[in-house]
């Protein structure tokens, strides 16, 4: 099975009411008036037409001058009466995305509302710094809907740096109080199976503690802890997936309804001065329902030059089964749960490829406006037969 | 303002003198190999912004920009390429931002009505005209065969207040980089310019001074190659009727500004900077702001009386 998906992730909004660039009306004595070509670009031809070394650029000329025009960002902060740094941030983000299986849920309907669901995702932060401390805590709310899924999540963290500021220790506690609604297989609606009878939506709540540790090691070494916690109770198991036993009967998958989840990480980046970085990642995982797995990433970046870069990567997974699983028409009628989702079967993973990234000072294809592009290949094969190349494409539009 | 001649080491290959030059604090940051070497260079920028304020000062009766301003009314002078070139420049911001920009700021005519924190009323309309009349840039003739400087009316004086810190910043710069820096931030009392990265390879951080709370910051930008300048009223204002004025003079109307607290001004040269800050608040929020928008490689961030913030079209706030 080959499979090809594609993923544009981009244009994102940044909104802040306080914020315009329009300005009110005008109470001054001067007037707007068109300005002229040479008054435009003022900054390129400020010494230029004086004959002139520029200053600016230390002699080399003013052609060198950096473009500003795609480049700026400005972060918001405020300080409280405490002199303590605080940061908002609102966001929304539009995302469209693609997916081939979910079509065959009902085969019947012609489905354009599953490759192109749109997701829509408020969320709200706030987060306050003592950068005498070296403290920070935060607190967040966000919502998420797709097609088959609501959600709402809260989050709060709190961080505190050593005294010379090289360690991090981070703590984050995340709520998700999820609602899954329920859509079976087109056969099995109305039948008799009692796992099927539940009808509209079930709730799905997780809860977890990550604690991480993170280390400047010297200016090239940067080392990170991870340990998380994860409770799962509800609604766990896919209404859509089939489970066909030793007769040929077929049922809807019936997992526990609770779920206790460990992964355990460390993270090693190591940078080459800046033109070469690279990531390493391992993690250990295991669940109260059997699996256990190993991960382990590396991923380069080269940076060519200030607007190209490379990053090829590597991960290789490994997991056993779940005490539940068993593949197609292996199941006894009887057993109180049971699942075929190869996701839960025991299998290993290759996953390698590489990513470029383009940011050009004049905006890509001449375009201002346009001033990232970021596309990257994957191939993905995995022992129980499944293969994938992922292409994903990341534009960045101001 | 006391300030002792400081050096420091901010991180191991990052030095940072900071010291009282132009009758403002200088802070010279530049990367380095080692404390010594540090030394040596930062004293090439010291040694080079002395030079320039010695040419540009008017309070050394000597200076070459005071004989200038001594024969206004009476016969050109000839000055050095330097001066005249920053002169020339300067004319140039003048008619860009319709005289809000001028160099002959300096020829208010403080006898009929002075800026003063006491102050309990504005002069009436024509007392206020009177006191800017000498401040004109089109009396300010070069004459670029000759190589001289005319001010053209008697009493009226040329200053480098609104250019001067920025040239300095810029200069600085020049001087450092030719010996070799690679990566350096001068700042002149927050006209400052930046060059390459700070030496953990990350884009230098600015803040931008919160103008109700100046010695913090309320937002901040990553540059590199990039100068920013603020100005801003709320060091010095006035309240008269509860509106607030700043000490910022319109060289039109006499009147003193009002309306703006701060405007920071990014760009990739100092003295354009440094220059364009105050006449984006003499000239308000909507014509200083379409300004802005048409210029390229030059943004700002505008922030009112209400606090309420503007940028121009090119600054993305996250």
């Amino acid at each position: 099975m080959k499979k090809i998906c594609l993923t544009v992730i981009g244009l994102y909004l940044g909104l802040l009411a306080a914020f315009s660039q329009q300005g009110p009306a005008n109470d001054s004595s001067y007037r707007s008036r068109k300005l002229k070509i040479d008054e435009i670009n003022l900054v390129s031809s400020y010494y230029h037409q004086d004959g002139e070394r520029a200053a600016v650029t230390g002699g080399i000329g003013s052609q060198k001058l950096t473009d500003i025009s795609n480049t700026l960002d400005i972060k918001l902060i405020r300080y409280d009466r405490k002199d303590r740094k605080q940061v908002w941030t609102g966001e929304v983000g539009i995302d469209n995305y693609t997916s081939a299986s979910s079509d065959k849920i009902d085969p019947k309907t012609i489905s354009s509302a599953s490759y192109a669901d749109n997701r829509v995702y408020p969320s709200f932060s706030f987060s306050r710094e003592n950068e005498k401390k070296g403290t920070e805590f935060g607190v967040g709310v966000s919502a998420s809907s797709e097609y088959d899924y609501f959600s709402i999540g809260l989050n709060a963290h709190v961080t505190k740096k050593t005294k010379d500021r090289m360690g991090e220790f981070n703590a984050k506690g995340q709520a998700y109080m999820d609602r899954v609604s329920l859509i079976y297989p087109v056969e099995l609606r109305g039948s008799e199976d009692p796992n099927a009878q539940k009808r509209g939506s079930a709730a799905r709540n997780s809860y977890s503690v990550a604690l991480s540790w993170s280390q400047i090691v010297n200016q090239r070494l940067q080392l990170a802890f991870l340990l998380d916690l994860v409770q799962q109770d509800g609604f766990l198991s896919l209404p859509f997936n089939r489970v066909y036993t030793e007769g040929g009967a077929v049922q809807v998958e019936h997992l526990p309804s609770s779920r206790f989840k460990v992964p355990i990480g460390a993270r090693a980046n190591y940078f080459f001065g800046d033109k070469l970085i690279i990531r390493s990642y391992y993690r250990y995982y295991f669940d109260d329902w059997g699996l256990k797995a190993h991960t382990a990433n590396i991923e380069t970046a080269i940076k060519l030059n200030n607007f190209f870069s490379l990053s090829p990567f590597y991960r290789y997974y490994r997991q056993t089964e779940v005490d539940y699983y068993k593949p197609y028409r292996e199941h006894k009628v009887g057993s109180e749960f049971f699942t075929s989702n190869p996701d839960l079967s025991a299998f290993n993973s290759h996953f390698y490829g590489a990513g470029i990234r383009l940011s050009p000072p004049g905006g890509l294809f001449g375009w201002q406006h346009f001033n990232m592009l970021e596309l990257r290949y994957g191939h993905y094969t995995r022992s129980n037969t499944l293969q994938a190349n992922i292409v994903s494409l990341h534009l960045r539009y101001k | 303002m006391q300030l002792t001649d400081t050096f420091q080491a901010i991180d191991r290959n990052l030095f940072r003198r900071s010291l009282k030059l132009m009758g403002n604090r200088f802070d010279i940051s530049v990367e380095a190999r080692n404390r010594a070497v540090a030394e040596e260079l930062i004293e090439l920028a010291v040694s080079e912004i002395r030079r320039i304020e010695k040419l540009l000062t008017t309070f050394d009766e000597n200076s070459l920009t005071n004989q200038v301003n001594e024969m206004a009314g009476i016969a050109p002078v000839i000055v050095n390429e330097e001066l005249f070139q920053l002169v020339q420049r300067a004319q140039r911001i003048s008619v860009l931002t319709q005289g809000a920009f001028d160099l002959s700021y300096g020829s208010i005519d403080k006898r009929l009505w002075n800026f003063d924190t006491s102050l309990k009323e504005l002069p009436d309309r024509d007392t206020a005209k009177e006191m800017v009349r000498l401040i004109s840039y089109h009396n300010i003739i070069l004459d670029d065969v000759a190589g001289t400087i005319f001010l053209k009316e008697k009493g009226m004086r040329i200053g480098f207040g609104g250019i001067g810190k920025g040239y300095a910043a810029d200069s600085a710069k020049r001087v450092l980089a030719d010996a070799g820096v690679t990566s350096g931030i001068v700042n002149a009392s927050g006209d400052l310019t930046t060059w390459g990265n700070q030496p953990n390879g990350n884009p230098w951080t600015i803040g931008i001074a919160d103008p109700d709370s100046a010695g913090n910051p309320f937002s901040y930008i990553n540059i590199t190659d990039m100068s920013v300048a603020t100005s801003g009223n709320y060091e010095k204002f006035i309240t008269i009727g509860g509106k607030r004025y700043s000490h910022t003079i319109d060289p039109r109307t006499g009147y003193p500004v009002t309306g703006i607290k701060s405007v920071t001004i990014i760009s990739p040269i100092a003295e354009l900077a440094d220059a364009m800050a105050t006449p984006v608040m003499v000239m308000g929020i909507k014509v200083g702001l379409d300004l802005i928008n048409q210029m390229n490689q030059m943004a700002c961030i505008i922030i009112d009386e209400q606090q309420k913030v503007y940028t121009s079209k090119n600054i993305t706030v996250i």
